[in-house]
Protein backbone atom coordinates (compact mmCIF):
# COMPACT_ATOMS: atom_id res chain seq x y z
CA UNK A 1 0.00 0.00 0.00
CA UNK A 2 1.65 3.22 -1.03
CA UNK A 3 1.19 6.37 0.94
CA UNK A 4 0.51 9.80 -0.39
CA UNK A 5 -0.31 13.10 1.22
CA UNK A 6 -3.95 12.22 0.90
CA UNK A 7 -3.94 8.49 1.38
CA UNK A 8 -2.14 8.65 4.65
CA UNK A 9 -1.43 5.36 6.27
CA UNK A 10 -4.45 3.29 6.96
CA UNK A 11 -6.47 6.20 8.19
CA UNK A 12 -8.72 8.17 5.99
CA UNK A 13 -7.26 11.59 6.35
CA UNK A 14 -9.83 13.78 4.80
CA UNK A 15 -13.51 13.42 5.07
CA UNK A 16 -15.32 15.78 2.83
CA UNK A 17 -18.93 16.38 3.06
CA UNK A 18 -20.30 18.24 0.15
CA UNK A 19 -23.71 19.57 0.26
CA UNK A 20 -25.04 20.56 -3.04
CA UNK A 21 -28.08 22.61 -2.54
CA UNK A 22 -29.76 24.65 -5.13
CA UNK A 23 -30.57 28.00 -3.76
CA UNK A 24 -32.43 30.62 -5.43
CA UNK A 25 -35.69 31.87 -6.44
CA UNK A 26 -37.75 29.00 -7.66
CA UNK A 27 -40.05 31.35 -9.31
CA UNK A 28 -39.04 31.72 -12.85
CA UNK A 29 -38.62 35.22 -13.94
CA UNK A 30 -38.87 36.32 -17.44
CA UNK A 31 -35.69 35.43 -19.34
CA UNK A 32 -33.42 34.77 -16.36
CA UNK A 33 -32.86 32.07 -13.79
CA UNK A 34 -30.40 32.66 -10.94
CA UNK A 35 -29.09 29.77 -8.83
CA UNK A 36 -26.42 29.41 -6.19
CA UNK A 37 -24.38 26.33 -5.32
CA UNK A 38 -23.32 26.02 -1.72
CA UNK A 39 -20.40 23.70 -1.05
CA UNK A 40 -19.48 22.55 2.44
CA UNK A 41 -16.34 20.62 3.28
CA UNK A 42 -15.31 19.25 6.62
CA UNK A 43 -11.56 19.03 7.07
CA UNK A 44 -10.34 16.43 9.47
CA UNK A 45 -7.03 16.20 11.22
CA UNK A 46 -4.89 13.31 10.11
CA UNK A 47 -1.57 11.65 10.74
CA UNK A 48 0.35 9.11 8.72
CA UNK A 49 3.04 6.57 9.46
CA UNK A 50 5.64 5.18 7.09
CA UNK A 51 8.73 3.04 7.47
CA UNK A 52 11.99 4.14 5.89
CA UNK A 53 15.38 2.56 5.49
CA UNK A 54 18.05 3.88 7.80
CA UNK A 55 20.78 6.00 6.21
CA UNK A 56 23.08 3.17 7.30
CA UNK A 57 21.11 0.56 5.39
CA UNK A 58 23.23 -2.33 4.24
CA UNK A 59 25.74 -2.10 7.05
CA UNK A 60 25.54 -4.51 9.97
CA UNK A 61 22.37 -3.90 11.94
CA UNK A 62 20.52 -2.13 9.15
CA UNK A 63 18.81 -4.45 6.69
CA UNK A 64 16.86 -3.01 3.78
CA UNK A 65 13.09 -2.88 3.99
CA UNK A 66 11.12 -4.04 1.02
CA UNK A 67 8.57 -1.46 -0.07
CA UNK A 68 10.32 1.18 2.06
CA UNK A 69 8.60 4.52 2.27
CA UNK A 70 5.21 2.99 2.82
CA UNK A 71 3.25 1.78 5.81
CA UNK A 72 3.45 -1.87 4.77
CA UNK A 73 7.00 -3.13 4.47
CA UNK A 74 8.90 -6.38 4.62
CA UNK A 75 12.02 -7.21 6.59
CA UNK A 76 14.07 -10.29 5.83
CA UNK A 77 16.26 -11.32 8.75
CA UNK A 78 17.87 -14.21 6.92
CA UNK A 79 18.62 -17.60 8.38
CA UNK A 80 20.34 -17.87 11.72
CA UNK A 81 21.31 -20.40 14.32
CA UNK A 82 22.61 -20.39 17.85
CA UNK A 83 25.98 -21.63 16.71
CA UNK A 84 26.47 -20.21 13.27
CA UNK A 85 25.43 -16.57 13.11
CA UNK A 86 23.20 -15.23 10.36
CA UNK A 87 23.36 -15.63 6.62
CA UNK A 88 22.82 -11.90 6.05
CA UNK A 89 25.64 -9.51 6.78
CA UNK A 90 23.16 -6.71 7.43
CA UNK A 91 21.77 -8.55 10.44
CA UNK A 92 23.29 -8.05 13.84
CA UNK A 93 23.73 -11.46 15.44
CA UNK A 94 24.84 -12.15 18.98
CA UNK A 95 24.74 -14.85 21.59
CA UNK A 96 23.07 -13.73 24.78
CA UNK A 97 23.16 -15.05 28.29
CA UNK A 98 20.59 -17.69 29.04
CA UNK A 99 21.40 -19.67 25.92
CA UNK A 100 19.66 -17.25 23.58
CA UNK A 101 20.83 -15.77 20.35
CA UNK A 102 19.53 -12.54 18.96
CA UNK A 103 19.20 -11.08 15.51
CA UNK A 104 18.33 -7.44 15.06
CA UNK A 105 17.93 -4.79 12.41
CA UNK A 106 17.05 -1.12 12.65
CA UNK A 107 14.86 1.08 10.49
CA UNK A 108 13.12 4.41 10.74
CA UNK A 109 9.55 5.30 11.58
CA UNK A 110 8.28 8.64 10.35
CA UNK A 111 4.95 10.02 11.48
CA UNK A 112 3.61 13.17 9.93
CA UNK A 113 0.62 15.22 10.87
CA UNK A 114 -1.68 17.60 9.05
CA UNK A 115 -4.32 19.96 10.25
CA UNK A 116 -3.86 19.24 13.88
CA UNK A 117 -2.58 21.02 16.94
CA UNK A 118 -1.27 17.79 18.34
CA UNK A 119 2.25 18.47 19.63
CA UNK A 120 3.47 14.88 19.51
CA UNK A 121 2.40 11.31 19.15
CA UNK A 122 2.60 8.10 21.07
CA UNK A 123 4.10 5.08 19.33
CA UNK A 124 3.09 1.54 20.14
CA UNK A 125 3.47 -1.86 18.53
CA UNK A 126 2.13 -5.38 18.70
CA UNK A 127 2.83 -8.67 16.99
CA UNK A 128 0.25 -10.61 15.06
CA UNK A 129 0.55 -14.06 16.60
CA UNK A 130 1.93 -15.62 19.73
CA UNK A 131 5.51 -16.72 19.01
CA UNK A 132 6.71 -20.26 19.76
CA UNK A 133 8.02 -20.95 23.23
CA UNK A 134 11.41 -19.38 23.90
CA UNK A 135 11.11 -16.97 21.01
CA UNK A 136 10.80 -13.27 21.85
CA UNK A 137 10.10 -10.36 19.52
CA UNK A 138 11.17 -6.96 20.75
CA UNK A 139 11.52 -3.39 19.57
CA UNK A 140 14.25 -1.39 21.25
CA UNK A 141 14.45 -4.02 24.00
CA UNK A 142 10.71 -3.83 24.71
CA UNK A 143 8.97 -7.17 24.40
CA UNK A 144 5.96 -7.23 22.10
CA UNK A 145 2.86 -9.34 22.55
CA UNK A 146 -0.13 -10.26 20.44
CA UNK A 147 -2.56 -9.36 23.19
CA UNK A 148 -2.38 -5.61 22.79
CA UNK A 149 -0.23 -2.69 21.83
CA UNK A 150 2.87 -2.06 23.86
CA UNK A 151 3.91 1.55 24.16
CA UNK A 152 7.33 2.25 22.75
CA UNK A 153 7.45 6.05 23.02
CA UNK A 154 5.16 8.46 24.84
CA UNK A 155 5.87 11.64 22.91
CA UNK A 156 7.70 11.51 19.61
CA UNK A 157 7.96 14.48 17.30
CA UNK A 158 6.14 14.60 14.00
CA UNK A 159 8.22 14.55 10.90
CA UNK A 160 11.35 13.40 12.66
CA UNK A 161 12.62 9.90 11.81
CA UNK A 162 12.68 7.68 14.84
CA UNK A 163 15.08 4.77 14.67
CA UNK A 164 13.63 1.52 15.90
CA UNK A 165 15.43 -1.79 16.19
CA UNK A 166 13.52 -4.99 15.71
CA UNK A 167 15.01 -7.86 17.68
CA UNK A 168 14.25 -11.56 17.67
CA UNK A 169 15.63 -13.65 20.50
CA UNK A 170 15.67 -17.40 20.07
CA UNK A 171 16.68 -19.88 22.72
CA UNK A 172 19.21 -22.57 21.89
CA UNK A 173 16.75 -25.46 22.02
CA UNK A 174 14.15 -24.00 19.67
CA UNK A 175 13.68 -26.38 16.76
CA UNK A 176 14.56 -25.27 13.27
CA UNK A 177 11.63 -23.44 11.73
CA UNK A 178 10.61 -20.24 10.03
CA UNK A 179 9.64 -17.51 12.46
CA UNK A 180 7.37 -14.86 11.00
CA UNK A 181 5.44 -12.02 12.51
CA UNK A 182 3.50 -9.06 11.27
CA UNK A 183 4.38 -6.22 13.59
CA UNK A 184 1.84 -3.42 13.65
CA UNK A 185 3.04 -0.01 14.69
CA UNK A 186 0.44 2.49 15.77
CA UNK A 187 0.92 6.20 16.20
CA UNK A 188 -1.65 8.02 18.31
CA UNK A 189 -1.74 11.79 18.44
CA UNK A 190 -1.26 13.32 21.86
CA UNK B 1 -43.95 28.64 4.51
CA UNK B 2 -42.74 29.09 1.01
CA UNK B 3 -40.81 26.41 -0.81
CA UNK B 4 -37.58 28.38 -0.89
CA UNK B 5 -37.78 28.92 2.84
CA UNK B 6 -37.96 25.17 3.33
CA UNK B 7 -34.94 24.65 1.09
CA UNK B 8 -32.99 27.29 2.99
CA UNK B 9 -33.72 25.50 6.26
CA UNK B 10 -32.64 22.14 4.89
CA UNK B 11 -29.39 23.70 3.69
CA UNK B 12 -28.27 24.41 7.25
CA UNK B 13 -29.12 20.89 8.34
CA UNK B 14 -26.13 19.76 6.29
CA UNK B 15 -23.85 21.42 8.80
CA UNK B 16 -25.38 19.78 11.84
CA UNK B 17 -23.14 16.68 11.95
CA UNK B 18 -20.01 18.77 11.93
CA UNK B 19 -21.30 20.98 14.67
CA UNK B 20 -22.53 18.22 16.89
CA UNK B 21 -19.63 15.82 16.47
CA UNK B 22 -16.27 17.56 16.47
CA UNK B 23 -13.17 15.43 15.82
CA UNK B 24 -12.33 14.82 19.46
CA UNK B 25 -15.66 13.20 20.03
CA UNK B 26 -15.29 10.85 17.10
CA UNK B 27 -12.17 8.98 18.26
CA UNK B 28 -8.42 9.31 18.57
CA UNK B 29 -6.27 10.40 15.71
CA UNK B 30 -4.20 7.40 14.72
CA UNK B 31 -2.08 6.01 11.94
CA UNK B 32 -0.63 2.57 11.66
CA UNK B 33 1.80 0.55 9.62
CA UNK B 34 2.95 -3.02 9.48
CA UNK B 35 6.27 -4.79 9.15
CA UNK B 36 6.24 -8.33 7.87
CA UNK B 37 9.38 -9.83 9.37
CA UNK B 38 10.78 -13.28 8.80
CA UNK B 39 13.65 -15.16 10.42
CA UNK B 40 14.59 -18.71 9.53
CA UNK B 41 15.80 -20.40 12.68
CA UNK B 42 18.28 -23.11 11.78
CA UNK B 43 19.84 -25.80 13.87
CA UNK B 44 23.57 -26.10 14.14
CA UNK B 45 26.53 -27.44 16.04
CA UNK B 46 29.83 -25.70 16.63
CA UNK B 47 33.19 -26.66 18.08
CA UNK B 48 35.83 -24.36 19.50
CA UNK B 49 39.21 -24.99 21.08
CA UNK B 50 40.05 -23.36 24.37
CA UNK B 51 43.22 -23.30 26.40
CA UNK B 52 43.23 -25.64 29.34
CA UNK B 53 44.65 -24.38 32.64
CA UNK B 54 46.92 -27.40 32.72
CA UNK B 55 48.18 -27.08 29.16
CA UNK B 56 49.94 -24.68 26.88
CA UNK B 57 48.18 -21.54 25.81
CA UNK B 58 46.53 -21.97 22.43
CA UNK B 59 46.88 -19.57 19.59
CA UNK B 60 43.45 -18.61 18.34
CA UNK B 61 41.78 -20.00 21.43
CA UNK B 62 38.02 -19.68 21.37
CA UNK B 63 37.87 -20.41 17.68
CA UNK B 64 37.54 -23.49 15.55
CA UNK B 65 40.99 -22.99 14.03
CA UNK B 66 43.50 -22.86 16.84
CA UNK B 67 47.18 -23.68 17.11
CA UNK B 68 49.08 -25.49 19.81
CA UNK B 69 52.81 -25.10 20.15
CA UNK B 70 54.74 -27.60 22.25
CA UNK B 71 57.74 -25.36 22.00
CA UNK B 72 61.16 -26.95 21.98
CA UNK B 73 61.02 -30.57 22.98
CA UNK B 74 63.71 -33.11 23.73
CA UNK B 75 64.06 -36.39 25.50
CA UNK B 76 65.93 -34.61 28.22
CA UNK B 77 66.02 -31.08 29.43
CA UNK B 78 63.52 -28.37 30.16
CA UNK B 79 60.13 -28.23 28.47
CA UNK B 80 57.75 -25.35 28.01
CA UNK B 81 55.23 -24.56 30.68
CA UNK B 82 52.20 -26.80 30.34
CA UNK B 83 54.16 -29.55 28.60
CA UNK B 84 55.11 -32.71 30.43
CA UNK B 85 57.26 -35.65 29.43
CA UNK B 86 55.35 -38.78 30.24
CA UNK B 87 57.64 -41.47 28.97
CA UNK B 88 61.26 -41.75 27.94
CA UNK B 89 62.08 -45.13 26.48
CA UNK B 90 64.86 -46.60 24.51
CA UNK B 91 63.22 -45.91 21.16
CA UNK B 92 60.96 -42.96 21.85
CA UNK B 93 59.82 -40.39 24.34
CA UNK B 94 56.42 -38.82 24.79
CA UNK B 95 55.47 -35.26 25.59
CA UNK B 96 51.95 -34.29 26.52
CA UNK B 97 49.79 -31.24 27.05
CA UNK B 98 46.12 -30.49 27.50
CA UNK B 99 43.58 -28.49 25.60
CA UNK B 100 39.82 -28.02 25.89
CA UNK B 101 37.06 -28.49 23.37
CA UNK B 102 33.68 -26.86 23.78
CA UNK B 103 30.83 -27.98 21.59
CA UNK B 104 27.57 -26.06 21.40
CA UNK B 105 24.39 -26.83 19.57
CA UNK B 106 21.14 -25.06 18.84
CA UNK B 107 17.85 -26.34 17.52
CA UNK B 108 18.84 -29.99 17.82
CA UNK B 109 17.13 -32.61 19.91
CA UNK B 110 20.45 -33.89 21.17
CA UNK B 111 21.92 -34.24 24.62
CA UNK B 112 25.45 -35.28 23.73
CA UNK B 113 27.90 -35.54 20.90
CA UNK B 114 30.56 -37.83 19.53
CA UNK B 115 34.00 -36.40 18.98
CA UNK B 116 36.34 -37.82 16.38
CA UNK B 117 39.78 -36.78 15.22
CA UNK B 118 42.26 -37.57 12.46
CA UNK B 119 45.50 -36.35 11.03
CA UNK B 120 44.98 -34.03 8.10
CA UNK B 121 48.02 -35.65 6.45
CA UNK B 122 50.51 -38.30 7.37
CA UNK B 123 52.58 -37.33 10.38
CA UNK B 124 56.20 -36.31 9.85
CA UNK B 125 58.68 -39.12 10.06
CA UNK B 126 59.39 -40.22 13.58
CA UNK B 127 56.37 -38.52 15.15
CA UNK B 128 53.12 -39.98 16.36
CA UNK B 129 50.09 -38.11 17.69
CA UNK B 130 47.48 -39.22 20.12
CA UNK B 131 44.42 -37.67 21.75
CA UNK B 132 43.13 -39.11 25.00
CA UNK B 133 45.22 -42.20 24.38
CA UNK B 134 43.91 -42.81 20.88
CA UNK B 135 46.69 -42.91 18.30
CA UNK B 136 45.66 -40.79 15.38
CA UNK B 137 45.86 -41.70 11.72
CA UNK B 138 44.50 -40.02 8.63
CA UNK B 139 41.27 -41.93 9.20
CA UNK B 140 38.87 -40.40 11.71
CA UNK B 141 38.61 -42.21 15.01
CA UNK B 142 36.25 -41.63 17.88
CA UNK B 143 37.78 -39.85 20.82
CA UNK B 144 34.63 -39.44 22.88
CA UNK B 145 31.11 -40.72 22.36
CA UNK B 146 29.19 -38.86 25.06
CA UNK B 147 30.48 -35.32 25.05
CA UNK B 148 28.55 -32.75 27.03
CA UNK B 149 27.47 -29.58 25.26
CA UNK B 150 28.31 -26.08 26.38
CA UNK B 151 31.19 -26.92 28.63
CA UNK B 152 34.92 -27.20 28.24
CA UNK B 153 35.99 -30.81 28.01
CA UNK B 154 39.65 -31.44 28.71
CA UNK B 155 41.59 -33.57 26.25
CA UNK B 156 45.18 -34.67 26.31
CA UNK B 157 47.43 -34.40 23.30
CA UNK B 158 50.43 -36.65 23.27
CA UNK B 159 53.33 -36.55 20.89
CA UNK B 160 55.43 -39.65 20.60
CA UNK B 161 58.89 -38.83 19.29
CA UNK B 162 61.30 -41.38 17.96
CA UNK B 163 64.75 -41.17 19.45
CA UNK B 164 66.31 -42.43 16.25
CA UNK B 165 68.68 -40.15 14.46
CA UNK B 166 67.50 -38.00 11.54
CA UNK B 167 67.64 -40.03 8.36
CA UNK B 168 67.50 -43.25 10.35
CA UNK B 169 63.81 -43.13 11.19
CA UNK B 170 64.02 -40.20 13.54
CA UNK B 171 62.37 -36.82 13.00
CA UNK B 172 64.11 -33.76 11.66
CA UNK B 173 66.01 -31.86 14.31
CA UNK B 174 66.24 -28.13 14.70
CA UNK B 175 63.29 -27.05 12.57
CA UNK B 176 59.58 -26.74 13.32
CA UNK B 177 57.51 -29.84 12.77
CA UNK B 178 53.91 -29.01 11.99
CA UNK B 179 50.93 -31.28 11.82
CA UNK B 180 47.24 -30.47 11.48
CA UNK B 181 44.64 -32.43 13.41
CA UNK B 182 41.00 -32.32 12.33
CA UNK B 183 38.28 -32.73 14.95
CA UNK B 184 34.63 -33.39 14.23
CA UNK B 185 31.71 -33.26 16.66
CA UNK B 186 28.56 -35.10 15.65
CA UNK B 187 25.33 -34.76 17.59
CA UNK B 188 23.99 -37.98 19.10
Amino acid sequence: MRSSPIRTGSYASLVVTVALLAQGDLKAQSGTATTHLMITAELQSSISLVFNNSPSVGSPGFCPLSNAGTNNVGLDLGAASYTGGDTLSCVNWAQLTGNYYQVSSAFEVVVTAANTNSPSYQLAAEISTAPPANVIWLVNNTTLTNTGFTTLDAADSYGTPVTKTLQVQVRRGVAAQTLSETITFQATAN
Amino acid sequence: MKVHDIVRSLRWLALVPALLFPLSARGQLTASGTINATLINRNGIALVFNSDPSGVSLGGGGSSAASLNFGTIAAYGTLSSGVTRTNVGTSSFTVQTFFDIEVTQGGLNSNSYTLSARLAAAAPTGLGYGVDGVTLTTTAQNIQTNGTYNTNVQHSLSLVVSTAAPGAGGPTVGSPLTTTLNFTATSN
